[in-house]
């Protein structure tokens, strides 16, 4: 008539197991409350959990890419700013050189205005940002161009002066040199005066930049040139313009050599001025290029983030009301083994 | 019938009930013993009075094969948890942070990092140091992965070591219930160590058996060899002191005949799950981890540039068989263990970590430097080239035309995935053996409020015996006084 049969152990074992199995779970629970993520992220995501590591390697590539876009911006500011001050260096310049065409104002001052025009650009092409020098293209741990009045005599002060000598016969300061009249003169700066500068003696004597410019990403699958070269024809220009007045109007030119070269030389400046603003205007198109890829990547770093929460992240509150539950239920569960363990005829029988 | 009659049959109620009385007490004070299972009397009357024909002992065999399987199931994937566990924490470490795929992120942020600065020496350092964390992530893994291997051949040594002991055991066991039951005499008590036994021996590996005259039991294993028939049959295992990549285990002889772990899910019994990690799971991810240093030796590879036709050489990255590049598309095996950093770029070395920037570690015609310091199309190629999807060996058991960065989470999955079925095969299986368990216990258990009500019976029993005999001697006095 056995109806069916419980044995004392089974009775006994019975809430061990599920307490052990609440008790892990509420360890868990209280680390999901309190990190707002799942405990056990590979158990709570499996081969998802591959998934899981390259999203927060993406994340973290994304954001050295928005850092690293913030640094090539502030070289393409700082290359902007540079390019303005030639700018103004190359009006003031103008304003003197207009004056010498007008006859209205001495050599002397001229040729300064000339000196100063050469430092100016000499020192503003040289700046460095970063320990980098700004206009020496991917060669920027070297200075891009070289004084040209230095002792002694640099190279490219050497190869002029050589270009003159050839073209004349004699050098500036002889005495000679007066007999030379405007159209000569302008003869020899178009000609062999020109090739110094625009042509292939700029990278011998004056130039160690690289044409090629310094190529960043900026973002996963897009590289642009983010820097600009002291190779570029506004800066040629403008360090020929300078080199002519400062050298010959030193010399022993006649008034209307000089006048001829001062022409030249305007003529140079105000064409490397409209270069100058077209570079500086291709360089805001890259600046705009990579304020806009650090906006998109800052997007995507969003949405990935939002994806990475969406696998691992568990609502706070949920977890603590789940903790809550469970911390009910173990008590519960105590209070019931006390009273099953109570519950015995041998407490009975005296 | 006579007084004297009456007397006898009181007299053998006496030796009954305390017969049952000492089978309730053995019953109350085995109450906790899991092993045990309940016995009780069986009476038969004959003249004159009651006597113990048999003492019964409780059994469910269906159930107890049912508990005996979950127990073998619960054993293995409790192992397998336990292993993995172990692998991934040792070899990705917590939160994956120590990980080839975290390791081959930095490495790829300090690249790009370096790509927007390379003129700066700082910058390049911190890019070899990224490489150098990548090669010891790698390196490590795989010494971990070779410990992990040794620990589990200490194991399945340590688990034959015991299957032959209880096997040893058994032999007695099993002995002492032929002896028994050849005599006639109760084989409760050498049945329930036999069983004990049972239990103990498919913890270690799954078995069936059938018995044979007098109750001789003989077990196989599951898969048919035979583990005790008489006597106990030899389980060999020759241990392995040390394990490298491509060392391969042995296998465990139950009486000769090799032990097959059984695929993942199906694994049964601690000693497959043993096995089961040892050539399966750690030699699996072994790959995975050869081929990830295979991806980024390749990815890190000089070409010529001079259009000479010589072949890329090893470049950032080399290994044991370097400068040449390992065999494409199929696994080098003990990659991740023998590949380190160039010399030629490490700066702890000797090295210049410029040659990231330039290229040139295998001579003048690999570099791709034209000159200038702020060169940075190389790395940019670097990085690219970390994110190209290349061919991998289909032994790694993941993707095989993916980039080296996604096979490196990919592994990662991998591993998860197989702790997430195991974590559920084992939550399973316990339950499995729980419920089991606690049928077989209610089955064949003892329950103390049962035994101690039938005390109270035997108490009542015993004190009319005794009112029997008292009333019988008075009934005797009365008589002899008469007389």
């Amino acid at each position: 008539m056995k109806v069916s049969y419980v044995s004392s152990q089974a009775i006994s074992q019975a809430l061990r197991h599920s307490l052990l199995r609440m008790q892990s779970e509420l360890v868990s629970g209280q680390k999901e409350a309190q990190s707002g993520k799942v405990a056990d992220v590979g158990l709570a995501l499996g081969i998802r959990t591959g998934q899981a590591v390259s999203l927060a390697r993406d994340v973290g590539r994304l954001q050295t890419i928005v850092d690293s876009n913030t640094l090539v911006a502030s070289r393409l500011a700082a290359t902007q700013d540079s390019l303005s001050r030639i700018s103004e260096a190359g009006s003031t310049f103008l304003s003197a050189l207009t004056a010498a065409i007008s006859g209205d104002s001495d050599p002397a001052t001229t040729r300064q205005a000339g000196r100063v025009m050469g430092e100016a650009l000499t020192g503003i092409v040289n700046s460095s940002f970063n320990g980098e020098h700004l206009f020496a293209g991917v060669n920027t741990d070297v200075r891009p161009l070289a004084d040209y009045r230095a002792d002694p005599p640099s190279a490219a002060k050497t190869a002029f002066d050589a270009a003159f000598l050839a073209h004349f016969g004699f050098a500036q300061s002889d005495p000679a040199a007066v007999a030379i009249d405007g159209p000569a003169i302008t003869a020899f700066l178009d000609g062999p005066a020109a090739a110094e500068f625009l042509g292939a003696g700029w990278e011998t004597n004056w130039s160690n930049a690289t044409d090629r410019g310094i190529s960043t990403r900026i973002s996963l699958n897009e590289t642009v040139e983010t820097s600009v070269s002291a190779n570029i024809d506004g800066i040629r220009k403008l360090a020929m313009a300078a080199a002519i007045v400062d050298d010959l109007f030193s010399s022993a030119l006649n008034e209307g050599a000089l006048e001829a070269v001062a022409k030249t030389a305007s003529h140079l400046v105000t064409e490397a001025m409209g270069d100058i603003a077209q570079v500086q205007a291709a360089t805001g198109f890259t600046e705009q290029r990579i304020e806009n890829a650090s906006e998109r990547l800052s997007m995507q770093v969003d949405i990935f983030n939002g994806f990475l929460n969406d696998m691992q992240g568990v609502d706070p509150f949920e977890a603590a009301t789940r903790v809550n539950a469970l911390i009910t239920q173990i008590e519960t569960s105590y209070a019931l083994t006390a009273r099953i363990q109570q519950l015995s005829l041998t407490r009975l029988l005296s | 019938m006579s007084l004297t009659t009456a007397l006898g049959i009181a007299q053998n109620a006496l030796l009954t009930t305390a017969r049952r009385t000492s089978i309730v007490s053995q019953n109350v004070t085995n109450a906790s013993n899991p092993d045990y299972s309940r016995r009780s009397a069986v009476l038969s009357s004959d003249a004159p009075g009651v006597r113990v024909a048999e003492i019964r002992r409780a059994a469910a065999e269906g159930l107890f094969w049912q508990n005996l399987n979950a127990s073998s199931s619960w054993e293995a994937q409790k192992q397998l948890l336990a292993g993995l566990d172990t692998l991934a924490i040792s070899v990705n470490g917590a939160d994956n942070a120590a990980s080839p795929a975290t390791a081959l992120g930095r490495l790829q942020e300090a690249l790009q990092l370096y790509a927007t600065t390379p003129s700066s020496a700082t910058v390049a350092e911190g890019a070899l140091d990224a490489g150098r964390q990548f090669v010891r992530s790698l390196n490590n893994g795989s010494a971990q992965i070779q410990t992990f291997r040794t620990n589990m051949d200490v194991e399945i040594g340590i688990a034959v070591n015991d299957l032959n002991r209880l096997l040893a055991d058994f032999e007695v066991a099993n002995k002492s219930v032929i002896a028994a039951r050849a005599s006639g005499r109760d084989a409760s008590d050498a049945l329930d160590q036999r069983e004990a036994i049972l239990k103990q021996i498919s913890d270690q590996i799954p078995v069936s058996t059938f018995s044979r005259a007098n109750d001789d039991m003989v077990i196989t294993t599951a898969d048919g060899s035979t583990l005790f028939e008489t006597r106990p049959r030899a389980v060999s295992f020759e241990s392995t002191a040390a394990y490298a990549p491509g060392i391969a285990g042995k296998s465990v002889y139950i009486d000769g005949i090799p032990l097959s772990p059984g695929k993942n899910g199906a694994v049964s019994g601690r000693l497959a799950s043993f096995v089961a990690l040892r050539d399966e799971v750690a030699t699996t991810l072994q790959t995975q981890l050869d081929e990830i240093a295979r991806g980024a030796i390749t990815a890190f590879a000089e070409t010529d540039r001079t259009g000479g036709g010589a072949p890329p050489l090893a470049g950032l990255f080399t290994w044991a068989g370097g400068p040449a590049l390992p065999p494409a598309a199929t696994t080098s095996t003990g990659l991740a263990s023998s590949i380190s950093i160039n010399p030629a770029f490490d700066s702890d070395a000797g090295g210049n970590p410029a040659l990231l920037r330039d290229g040139g570690a295998n001579g003048a015609a690999y570099v791709a430097n034209p000159g200038g310091a702020s060169y940075a199309d190389l790395l940019i190629d670097y990085g690219d080239r970390l994110t190209a999807p290349i061919a991998f060996d289909p032994a790694a058991k993941l993707a095989t035309n993916i980039s080296v960065t996604e096979f490196s989470s990919a592994s990662i999955g991998w591993i998860e995935a197989s702790r997430q079925t195991a974590f559920n095969a084992e939550l399973t299986t316990s339950a499995l053996k729980i419920r089991t368990a606690e049928a077989l216990s209610n089955e064949t258990g003892v329950n103390i409020d049962v035994e101690m009500s039938l005390l109270l019976d035997l108490e009542h029993a015993y004190e009319a015996s005794a009112r029997l005999i008292r009333t019988v001697d008075q009934m005797m006095a009365t008589l002899l006084e008469t007389v």
